[in-house]
């Protein structure tokens, strides 16, 4: 029987800033294999927990481990095994695609045949095709998210972060993605995929965690989110579950 | 690790038109065009004014000699080397130059003496005396021929008494300048050359510097590269040295475009003469350096570059757009500038050992030192290593700015 690596281990963060609290003990925890959601809307503490998961932001109190490394003690370690997008994230305007992964692939070590096999196989997997060599001040909106995905992971890291990174884009770059994040439903990865778009949680998602206003609501398979709440779809019971909380509040 | 950052941000500056010409072009346009053309426009100015023939407006009547004398052109060697003046009769002498009929004006309330000894009048002579085009003309050659003209009447009469011209300058003054060569080239505009250098690294280094940080954030670039397994000290060094190669490839074309003004004013003051070739000259700001002194310039350079460098990037960092940025960073000319102010007058400082402690301005008084040949080793020295401190320092402070969440996400 083989052992389930947990690659995500966060208890009990908080990060405030001044006197304003983002996130508010949240704990939770997922295995290699699976794409986990964090859903929530504007403001609900998603972007600050994955930046603290990124190493970008250092956590007020509490821990977290990504892929076995605390993320204040071993930063460097955790960067090394996280890609991370959101919908923020540009590319250098003035460089092509190829050029801006070439330079990434340097950053992790990455030598010259290792990065053109790998830019073949994103080539492939994302559909960049041309787009790789037009410099990135001419990317649309798609084009451009999709050479930011190839970018974060061109390292094939095996935990992936996505924040809000279909936002924006074309019914067609935004299958892409979805069918890319399901190719990423793999042993010794992990993929944390973000948004308040709850159909596309519905069809990528192993299981999600609801945040709202910095608290965890809950943490759960979507079949058994709906039994709980007695809702039909995720979105309901989204509704339901914030609604509960906003009560148990008053 | 810090190669690959930086080359990411050069390849970035290289593609960029606007900077490759604030990098480049304008330094080899610019400085020749300040350092050679200001002072050719100024001697072909006054030059030109020497040869031209002006009207100047008579009131009464003038000694035939000294009419003569003004409209008389000045020849050497078969050349006009100064023109004479054309004599018009006015009525009103202030009132033909206000309205520009004449350049300018005489008027004899009383009969001029035609010889030494007959007792002196005076002479009024109206003109606009604030203008140098009036000084360098009219007046001055009206002011010329006068000054001749008592010289002849005097040494007439000393002649008719059996004396010499000696006679009135017993003791002759002869003037030799002791500067060193160098100094001499450098002429009055000396200053212009470390103030356009520092302004052209600074200049140079700009756009580097807030592309690489404010930029970055801007486009939304920052945060993936700070995901990546670099340290922030790396990421640091590699924005540092990307925009002190680009300060720096700029300092090194503004001391081309002074090599360049240097050798065009030579081959000119070979093939020119007269007055106006005599300005140019004395004017200078030209450049012209020994192996040491070119040395001690890439060392005050460099120096420079990457003190201007570390001072733009921990601005920049903290803008939130390149917008932002070019707000906080534009007041920094005033950096170069205000030294280059103090630098004009440097002949009547003393200056201090501990000026070249200063960053920056020890730079600049040590360039004006190499341009005039007279730098010091242990001056460049110091000078360079206030550079290096102040260099460290802010360095630091980006290191600390890139640290921290409040800077890196404050867009």
């Amino acid at each position: 029987m083989t052992q389930t690596q947990t690659m995500l281990d966060i208890h009990n963060v908080t990060k405030t800033y001044g006197k304003f609290t983002a996130l508010k003990g949240v704990s939770l925890s997922a295995p290699e294999g699976e794409v986990f959601g964090l859903l929530g809307p504007n403001g609900a503490g998603k972007t600050t927990l994955l930046r603290i998961l990124a190493t970008l932001l250092r956590p007020t109190s509490g821990t977290a481990a990504v892929a076995g490394y605390d993320v204040l003690r071993r930063p460097e370690e955790v960067r090394r095994r996280v890609g991370v997008v959101n919908g923020g994230m540009g590319l250098p305007a003035r460089l092509t695609g190829r050029e801006v992964l070439r330079s990434f692939a340097g950053l992790y070590g990455m030598n010259r045949a290792q990065t053109e096999a790998r830019i073949a196989e994103l080539d492939a997997g994302l559909e960049l095709g041309r787009t790789l060599d037009v410099r990135a001040g001419d990317y649309s909106t798609g084009m451009k998210q999709k050479v930011v995905i190839a970018r974060a992971v061109i390292q094939d890291p095996p935990v992936l972060i996505l924040d809000e990174a279909a936002s924006g884009l074309d019914i067609f770059a935004r299958r892409t993605l979805l069918d890319f994040v399901l190719a990423t439903r793999a042993p010794g990865r992990l993929t944390l995929y973000s948004t308040h778009v709850m159909s596309e949680a519905e069809e990528v998602c192993d299981r999600v965690a609801i945040l709202h206003e910095g608290q965890l609501l809950t943490v759960g398979r979507i079949p058994d989110i709906l039994a709980q709440t007695g809702e039909g779809n995720l979105e309901r019971a989204f509704f339901s579950l914030v609604r509960g909380g906003e009560q148990r509040a008053v | 690790m810090v190669w690959r950052i930086a080359a990411r941000d050069l390849l970035s500056t290289l593609r960029d038109r606007r900077t490759l010409a604030a990098t480049i072009l304008m330094p080899l346009i610019l400085i020749p065009a300040l350092s050679l053309g200001l002072p050719l426009l100024l001697g072909s100015f006054i030059g030109g004014q020497q040869q031209e023939r002006q009207k100047v407006g008579v009131v009464g009547t003038l000694p035939l000699a000294l009419r003569t004398a003004l409209e008389q052109d000045e020849q050497q060697g078969g050349q006009t080397v100064r023109a004479g003046v054309t004599l018009v009769p006015v009525t009103d002498p202030g009132k033909a130059v206000q309205s520009g009929d004449v350049e300018a004006a005489i008027q004899a309330p009383a009969p001029l003496p035609t010889r030494a000894g007959q007792g002196s009048a005076e002479l009024e002579v109206y003109a606009k005396t604030s203008s140098l085009r009036a000084q360098a003309g009219a007046y001055g050659k009206v002011q010329d021929v006068v000054d001749r003209y008592n010289r002849t009447l005097t040494l007439d009469r000393l002649k008719g008494l059996g004396l010499g011209a000696d006679t009135l300058t017993p003791v002759t003054v002869k003037s030799i300048d002791a500067s060193p060569p160098q100094e001499q080239r450098s002429g009055q505009l000396a200053f212009l050359i470390p103030f356009l250098m520092l302004q052209f690294i600074l200049s140079g280094g700009m756009a580097t510097a807030i592309d690489a940080t404010a930029g970055e954030k801007e486009r939304g670039t920052l945060e993936s590269l700070l995901v990546s397994p670099v340290r922030r000290a790396e990421v640091v060094s590699g924005k540092l040295l990307a925009t002190t190669i680009t300060a720096l490839t700029s300092a090194c074309f503004s001391v081309a475009g002074f090599l360049i003004s240097g050798l065009v004013a030579a081959i000119f003051l070979k093939t020119r003469s007269g007055l106006g070739a005599d300005i140019t000259g004395a004017m200078g700001g030209q450049l012209s350096l020994t192996l040491g002194g070119t040395l001690a310039l890439l060392g005050l350079a460099a120096s420079a570059a990457l003190i201007i460098s570390a001072l733009l990037i921990a601005i920049g960092i903290y803008a939130r757009s390149f917008k932002e940025a070019q707000t906080y960073i534009a007041p920094l000319t005033l950096v170069i500038v205000l030294p280059a102010v103090m630098l004009q007058f440097a002949d009547f400082l003393t200056l201090s050992t501990a000026v070249y402690a200063a960053p920056l301005f020890g730079s600049m008084v040590s360039i004006l030192n190499i341009v005039k040949g007279a730098a010091q080793p242990s001056q460049i020295l110091l000078a360079i290593l206030a550079n290096l401190i102040g260099a460290a320092l802010l360095s630091l402070l980006a290191l600390r700015s890139f640290g921290r969440e409040e800077v890196i996400f404050r867009n």
